[in-house]
C-alpha cells in the first residue's frame, strides 16, 4: 500500500479526524457568512498594486479596487479549523450527537442570506432599467 | 513570459486550464451525485443506467482534488477578472453578471469547506449511519458546481476568451 493510500486509510479511519471533518464542514458555511457580513478578511489584496496587507484595508484612492474574497475565505478556513480543533478535544458523547443533516442544510440556508448580501449589485441592476 | 507568449494568451490559457478542471469535476459530481440518488439495482443497460452506474466512492478524492485545484486556478485567474473585466462590466450597466460572479465565489468558498467531511463520509460509505448526510452533502456540491459552471460560462460569454 502506498503512503498515500495508507494515510488516506488512516484518515478515513480515525474519529479524531471524523469530529474535526464534521465541526469544520458544518462551521464552514456560518462563518463565511458572519465573517463576510462583518466583513472581517484575514487579509486585503489589492490587484492594481500587487499589494498584500493583513486584515480590512479599503479606501486607496488611485490604488485600484481591493479584493476581500481571498480574506473572507482565509478567515473562515480558520475559524472553522480551530472549532474543529476544540471540538476534537471535547467528549465523543458530545461531538458524536452533532446532527449530520447539517452538513447539507446549512449550505443551502447560506444562499439566501448570499443572495441577499448581493443585495446592492441587485439593487443597481434595477435602477438601471 | 513576455518573450514566449503575449499576456493575454498567458491569462487566456489560465481560463482554458479553469474550465477543463471545471468540466473534471462536473462530470465526476454528477456521476457521483445520480448514482446516490438514482442507484442502479440491477445491471446497467442503456447509457442513463450505466451512467449511474459508476462505483461512486471512487470519485471522491478526485472530486475533492479537482475542486480545490479548480478553486486555486481560479482564484489566481480573478485579480485579473477584478480589473479588467469587473470594471467594464460595472462600467457597461451590466450589474447582474457581476452580482452571480460575487454570488459564484462565495458559493466556491461554501463548496471548500464542506470537502473534509464529504471526503470522510464517502471513506466510509459502508456505513449505513451516513448515507443521508453522504447523499445530501453530494447532491449539495453537485448542485453548486452546475451553478458555478454555468455562471462560469455566461461570464465568459459577456467578457472572458479572448476580450
Amino acid at each position: 500500500m502506498s503512503t498515500t493510500a495508507q494515510f488516506s486509510s488512516l484518515m478515513a479511519s480515525s474519529s479524531k479526524f471524523k469530529t474535526f471533518a464534521i465541526v469544520f464542514s458544518i462551521s464552514g458555511p456560518i462563518a463565511y457568512c458572519v465573517i463576510q457580513y462583518l466583513n472581517w478578511p484575514l487579509v486585503t489584496f489589492w490587484p492594481a498594486i500587487n499589494r498584500l496587507v493583513w486584515g480590512y484595508e479599503g479606501g486607496l484612492t488611485g490604488q485600484g479596487p481591493n479584493m476581500l474574497w481571498y480574506g473572507w475565505t482565509l478567515s473562515a478556513l480558520l475559524v472553522a479549523a480551530v472549532l474543529g480543533f476544540v471540538a476534537v478535544m471535547l467528549p465523543a458523547r458530545i461531538t458524536d450527537k452533532i446532527p449530520l443533516s447539517l452538513l447539507w442544510i446549512l449550505p443551502i440556508l447560506s444562499i439566501p442570506y448570499i443572495v441577499y448580501s448581493l443585495m446592492p449589485w441587485w439593487t443597481l441592476a434595477a435602477n438601471s432599467h | 513570459m513576455g518573450d514566449f507568449i503575449s499576456t493575454s494568451a498567458f491569462w487566456t490559457i489560465w481560463l482554458f486550464v479553469h474550465l477543463i478542471l471545471a468540466l473534471g469535476l462536473l462530470g465526476a459530481l454528477t456521476h457521483q451525485a445520480m448514482a446516490v440518488v438514482f442507484p442502479v439495482r440491477r445491471p446497467a443497460t442503456g447509457i442513463v443506467t450505466r451512467f449511474r452506474a459508476v462505483p461512486a466512492a471512487g470519485y471522491t478524492t478526485a472530486v475533492c482534488v479537482l475542486w480545490v485545484l479548480t478553486y486555486f486556478v481560479g482564484a489566481f485567474i480573478y485579480t485579473k477578472y477584478r480589473i479588467y473585466i469587473r470594471i467594464p462590466l460595472e462600467a457597461g450597466h451590466y450589474y447582474k453578471t457581476g452580482g452571480f460572479f460575487d454570488f459564484k465565489e462565495h458559493v466556491s468558498s461554501i463548496g471548500l469547506v464542506l470537502l473534509p467531511a464529504y471526503w470522510y463520509l464517502w471513506k466510509n460509505a459502508q456505513n449505513p449511519q451516513y448515507d443521508n448526510a453522504r447523499k445530501g452533502v453530494t447532491i449539495v456540491l453537485a448542485l453548486m458546481c452546475w451553478f458555478l459552471f454555468i455562471v462560469g460560462h455566461l461570464l465568459n460569454n459577456t467578457r472572458g476568451f479572448g476580450s
